[in-house]
């Protein structure tokens, strides 16, 4: 034999990976278990990829669609834009009339729409076309000559129309063409962070899995292994050839991946939800991204299979002896966990409401103890299992299988513990916020009433008598409002009206003419104080801001209320309809703003029902809460399926001994009770684990972003006995497979 | 002159003294039976010889096939495994084939493992496993074969290198007698037409009787018997 | 096997006359078959014929013969020769080699050494036969096998004696 011909690191991987391919029945299955495992990973983590370009493309549309008001000559196209307001929804458009004919055509439309004529979006298309469109209609009598393409769109399921309207007059917007220069919108700092939460407690556990389905059938393959040294073949080798084999399990995950992806990519627009639906064509991982996770996924798999076979590849005897593990040293594994403790801590109060945060101790910090879980779950279950005593037999033999290798138990349930964690954290977070939005909700939805602002040189009278005559409304007030900034920065919003007008909008105990009064905010304190004064927008005029009465509930017009006595010096900005709404009829908002239907782009309309007008973020609160909470129930899943696969893989791997002791005569009963516990005590620990790490992480997330910390026991409490409950379901899937270990070939070696 | 010669070799795992001055010395080409009384160290002693385990203390020389001497406890993991690789061969008792892997390609994977190209490699392990009369199983993989027949292809995976030293240890402890015979009957044959010597742990004393001499291990300490020849 | 043996074995521990030597020797290994007096005495005046033991005085008693027998140096070398010398392997050898291992004992000699040259002239031997199993026809193979299946129980009987040498020494030494 010729001994001077060099082994090549290509051949030591080609080895690895044909040993992980096998040509047995086995080892396919195990590769299809770890593509399948993977594939869910990568495909999750390629929609991640793809949220850059959804999110650019939202943001082009939507800049591509920006009136152009600058231009020299008569403009050639007047135009309204508008925000009509339908329950809960918002439907946003342009009222057009054009004045020449090359008039510039908007984005998504071939042409513009002749008077009376519009063009809608399929979502409003569909909502027209539903009976839960009914009472919308009325609002548009047009005639529908076509939808808007994806062009003018934000995204697939947008409420949006374009409609032709010769009423337009020369006051309002001249356009001279569509588009504005690029500007990409910064988040909101609470959407900021409830996406940075929510997409490291996603994309994290797909770290975890990632790594936990390339260590399947990990004692087999350290034996194997161990055979590979005896024969000869040095440490580095070995690291190759293993190395080989993980990467044989992440290429089959990574096609699995895209394969899953592109199956699931022409859905993504029938998402109901606006903000999560997309056009497929846009979701398309980033280059950078895209790179980023073929080539992270494969090295992460190399990566944590060599980290976790360090011990194995130091000892041919392998094949020989089961050695005793070494017992697990706790110091370094408690270091990601101070670690991240500290960079959360050291950013508590740096947040306010317009500010972010600096984004890497923030991110770092979730990251590094979401890290810690995995980390100390394999130490604290040796602890705990070494300390178990074994009081029926079933409970023994778990024991003692745990004592022997609790590191894959461990590692399974780390995964699902790191959902569980950032699950709970978010609840957390999300509690946090609700609390705040929540009881604005409640005061504010015990008001019935609708403000109709009438835009400059409207028909005001007009609009006031086709309120008037509504059978939804019960009384029309007219009201002032403006707008100012206190000394102190925070803006403050004025209504100037009879008591009879003020009462209905905030909870007035005894309205008196001549009193000033101001809502409690959740800071409880009123936005502004006796003596602050008050500069108000467009004007420049200033106010003192008189002796004032607090009162507790406001419907979120305004933050001070005065009466007309009180108002003596206050210049207002504008001039609004207040009309009492009937509780008797249902939907009276609904019908009062079909009563001006005829006004639509002269008016505006305020009801505390909604859709809500405040800040964004807590506008989109909803939406995020819930595309979060969907997130980690679809995490949660795929956790619980590679769960599964490894429950599986553990019953074949442990095959000829679950097939001695049934040959000897151990009731299947107790094997199976064995193998619950088996899942059912590192799951019990990682259990306790992850709700500590998710309650404290929330409780440090949220001081961070100086909010009260609540807590949702009830979702938590759901969480967990999801979590439980997919534990056992688990185990009963494995029964069969236990089942047919215990047969009699299962007594054959491999 | 001795081709593999240790010298007051010490081990323990934790407590246990598994060796406590043993030494040995095996010449080239002969068949060496180590017994024992269970426990007493014979496994140990081996896995010390062959460089699979590093011993406590004392020294193991081995003279390789340049006739250079080499110290194995001085040596790194990698000089030891190639050593493994290209001068040793190893019968256990089981477990030692790769399962993935056919026969045949478990019988060519030390010579792949040196860089030997496929064809070539499964060329000559054929030829072993002929000799050994197990090329009936070539394509089978390790699980579908009698014991007799793996520990037979285990032989012919031990002799493909062609090695100086075949390690055995209870290479027949699985088998009946009559397969036992004829794995040992095959193994010293081979080992004796290509010369490689072999150290051979056994408590059988039949198995022992194809052996040119027999060290004795009792208490972690070892005894050549030689007078009787 | 050996009477002569036995009994210089046993004068090893200091002179006896020839009655306490047939109790000593019954005792230990004539469990099934006891020595006659006359076997006794033939092989006394043997062994005193060769010089390996000496009549060490008279003991006054009853009867005519209470002479008392010590070993002479010559009898401790032919002692030894005799325990390091393995018994030819056969059949049914238990007999001697317990008596070896237990005069051995006795005379704080080293039964293992005992144990572990028969062990080797036992392996000798069945390499021997080894060999012409490998060279023979059927038959011959047959043969052997008979032979070295006796061999092997001798053997194991050999190793589980060495395993137990322990407890033997504590009992002999009661
Ligand atoms: N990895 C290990 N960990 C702990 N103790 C060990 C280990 N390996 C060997 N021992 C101990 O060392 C001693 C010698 O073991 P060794 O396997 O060498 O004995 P042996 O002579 O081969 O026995 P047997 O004939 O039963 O195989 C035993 O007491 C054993 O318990
Ligand atoms: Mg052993």
């Amino acid at each position: 034999m010729n001994r001077t011909l060099r082994p090549s690191v290509l051949g030591d991987l080609t080895l690895g990976v044909r040993l992980a391919v096998g040509g047995s029945r086995k080892s396919w299955v195990r590769l299809a278990l770890q593509g399948v495992g993977i594939g869910l990973g990568v495909a999750l983590l390629l929609f991640a990829a793809s949220l850059p370009n959804v999110l650019d493309g939202r943001s082009d549309r939507v800049a591509g669609r920006e009136m152009v008001t600058e231009g020299s000559g008569p403009a050639p196209l007047l135009v309204e834009d508008d925000f009509l307001a339908f329950r809960v929804d918002y439907i946003g458009g342009y009222y057009l009339n054009p004045r020449t004919p090359d008039a510039p055509v908007p984005p998504g439309v071939d042409r513009l729409p002749g008077d009376g004529e519009i063009f809608v979006s399929p979502a409003l298309a569909r909502l027209l076309a539903e009976p839960r469109g009914e009472l919308l209609r009325p609002r548009f009598p047009q005639k529908v000559v076509g939808t808007i393409g994806q062009a003018g769109l934000e995204n697939p399921s947008e409420l949006q129309f374009y409609a032709g309207d010769t009423k337009i007059k020369d006051t309002s917007a001249g356009v001279y063409g569509w588009g504005v220069p690029h500007r990409r919108g910064g988040l909101d700092p609470m959407l900021w962070l409830l996406s940075v939460v929510g997409l490291v407690v996603l994309l994290f556990p797909v770290a975890v899995f990632v790594g936990v389905a390339t260590r399947l059938a990990a004692a087999q393959r350290d034996r194997r292994l161990a055979a590979l040294r005896l024969v000869g073949a040095a440490a580095s080798r070995v690291r190759l050839i293993a190395s080989g084999e993980s990467l044989a399990g992440a290429l089959a995950g990574l096609v699995v991946g895209f394969g899953i992806f592109f199956a699931v990519r022409p859905f993504v627009d029938r998402i109901s939800i606006a903000e999560l639906s997309a056009f497929p064509d846009e979701v398309m991982p980033t280059p950078v991204l895209t790179l980023t996770v073929i080539v992270a996924v494969p090295v992460l798999a190399v990566v944590t299979s060599l980290v976790a076979m360090r011990r194995t590849i130091i000892e041919p005897l392998g094949v020989v002896r089961d050695q005793k593990p070494v017992r697990r040293r706790l110091w370094w594994r408690l270091v990601p966990v101070a670690i991240g403790v500290a960079l959360l801590v050291s950013q508590i109060g740096t947040f306010t409401r317009t500010e972010k945060p600096d984004e890497w101790p923030v991110v770092g910090g979730i990251v590094l103890l979401m890290l810690g879980i995995p980390v100390l779950l394999p130490w604290l279950v040796e602890r705990v299992v070494f300390l178990v005593k074994g009081r029926t037999p079933a409970l023994q033999l778990a024991v003692r299988r745990l004592q022997l290798d609790s590191g894959t138990a461990a590692r399974v349930v780390g995964g699902v513990a790191v959902v569980l964690a950032g699950t709970v954290t978010l609840q957390m977070v999300l509690a946090g916020v609700e609390g705040e939005v929540q009881t604005r909700e409640k005061k504010q939805s015990s008001f019935n009433y609708l403000t109709v602002t009438a835009k400059e040189g409207s028909d005001a009278d007009g609009i006031a008598a086709a309120l008037e005559k509504s059978r939804a409304v019960t009384a029309l007030h007219r009201v002032e409002a403006a707008w100012g900034q206190v000394g102190t920065g925070g803006w403050v919003g004025l209504n100037i009206g009879p008591c009879a007008a003020l009462t209905k909008q905030a909870s007035i105990p005894d309205c008196r003419d001549g009193e000033v009064y101001a809502v409690r905010e959740s800071t409880g304190r009123p936005a502004a104080q006796p003596g602050d004064v008050v500069t108000f927008r467009r004007s420049d005029a200033k106010w003192t801001v008189p002796p004032l009465e607090v009162v507790d509930a406001g419907s979120g017009t305004a933050d001070l209320f005065v009466t007309p006595a009180a108002a003596r010096g206050l210049v207002s900005s504008n001039s609004e309809f207040l009309a009492v709404l009937d509780s008797s009829v249902p939907d009276a908002v609904e019908h009062a703003r079909n009563a001006i239907a005829g006004y639509t782009w002269q008016t505006y309309t305020y009801s505390p029902s909604g859709p809500y007008d405040g800040n964004e973020a807590e506008r989109v609160f909803g939406v995020v809460r819930r595309a979060l909470l969907t997130g980690s129930l679809l995490t949660l899943l795929v956790a619980a399926a590679s769960l599964l696969v490894v429950a599986l893989e553990q019953v074949r791997e442990r095959r000829r001994p679950l097939a001695v002791m049934a040959a000897s005569g151990v009731p299947r009963g107790t094997l199976a009770r064995s193998l619950l516990w088996q899942n059912a005590l590192p799951l019990a620990i990682s259990t306790v684990v992850s709700l500590a790490t998710g309650i404290g992480l929330g409780a440090l997330v949220i001081r961070v972003f100086g909010a009260e910390v609540a807590f949702d026991w009830a979702g938590i409490g759901l969480i967990t006995g999801i979590v439980v409950g997919l534990t056992f379901a688990v185990t009963a899937l494995t029964l069969p497979s236990l089942r047919r270990a215990t047969g009699a070939l299962g007594l054959r070696t491999e | 002159m001795s081709l593999l010669r240790a010298e007051g070799l010490t081990k323990s795992f934790g407590r246990t003294h598994a060796l406590d001055g043993a030494g040995i010395t095996i010449r080239e080409g002969e068949v060496v039976a180590v017994m024992g009384p269970s426990g007493s160290g014979k496994s140990t002693l081996l896995h010390c010889l062959a460089g699979i385990l590093p011993p406590d203390s004392g020294t193991v020389h081995y003279r390789d096939h340049s006739g250079s001497d080499r110290e194995l406890t001085s040596m790194n993991d990698g000089e030891r495994s190639e050593l493994r690789r290209t001068e040793f061969g190893f019968v256990f008792q089981f477990g030692q084939l790769v399962p993935e892997l056919t026969c045949l390609e478990n019988v060519a994977l030390p010579l792949r493992l040196s860089g030997m190209k496929r064809k070539d490699a499964e060329r000559a392990a054929k030829d072993w496993m002929a000799r050994l009369e197990v090329d009936a199983v070539a394509d089978q993989r390790p699980g579908e074969t009698s014991g007799g027949q793996g520990q037979r292809v285990a032989v012919a995976r031990a002799l493909v290198t062609g090695p100086k030293v075949i390690f055995a240890d209870e290479p027949t402890g699985a088998l009946d007698s009559l397969n036992g015979e004829r794995v040992m009957h095959l193994l010293t044959t081979a080992a004796r037409e290509t010369g490689a010597a072999v150290v051979l742990v056994t408590h059988e004393p039949r198995v022992a009787a194809y052996s040119d001499r027999e060290v004795v291990v009792r208490d972690g300490r070892s005894r050549d018997v030689e007078f009787a020849r | 096997m050996s009477i002569g043996h036995a009994l210089l074995g046993l004068l090893e521990g200091g002179p006896r006359h020839g009655y306490d030597l047939k109790r000593a020797y019954d005792e230990r290994f004539g469990q099934d078959r006891p020595l006659h007096y006359g076997q006794v005495y033939s092989t006394l005046s043997r062994l005193l014929k060769n010089g390996f033991v000496t009549e060490a005085g008279v003991e006054a008693g009853d009867g005519p013969e209470r002479k008392r027998y010590a070993i002479t140096d010559a009898g401790v070398t032919d002692v030894e020769r005799w325990l390091s010398t393995p018994e030819k392997p056969e059949p049914y050898l238990q007999n001697t080699l317990y008596a070896k291992v237990v005069l051995a004992l006795l005379s704080g000699r080293s039964a293992t050494e005992v144990l572990d040259a028969q062990r080797a002239a036992h392996l000798t031997t069945m390499r021997e036969l080894t060999r012409r199993k490998a060279d023979g026809d059927l038959a011959d193979q047959l043969i052997c096998d008979f032979a070295l299946f006796h061999l092997e129980a001798d053997l194991r009987w050999l190793e589980l004696t060495a395993a137990r040498l322990d407890q033997l020494a504590a009992e002999v030494a009661r």
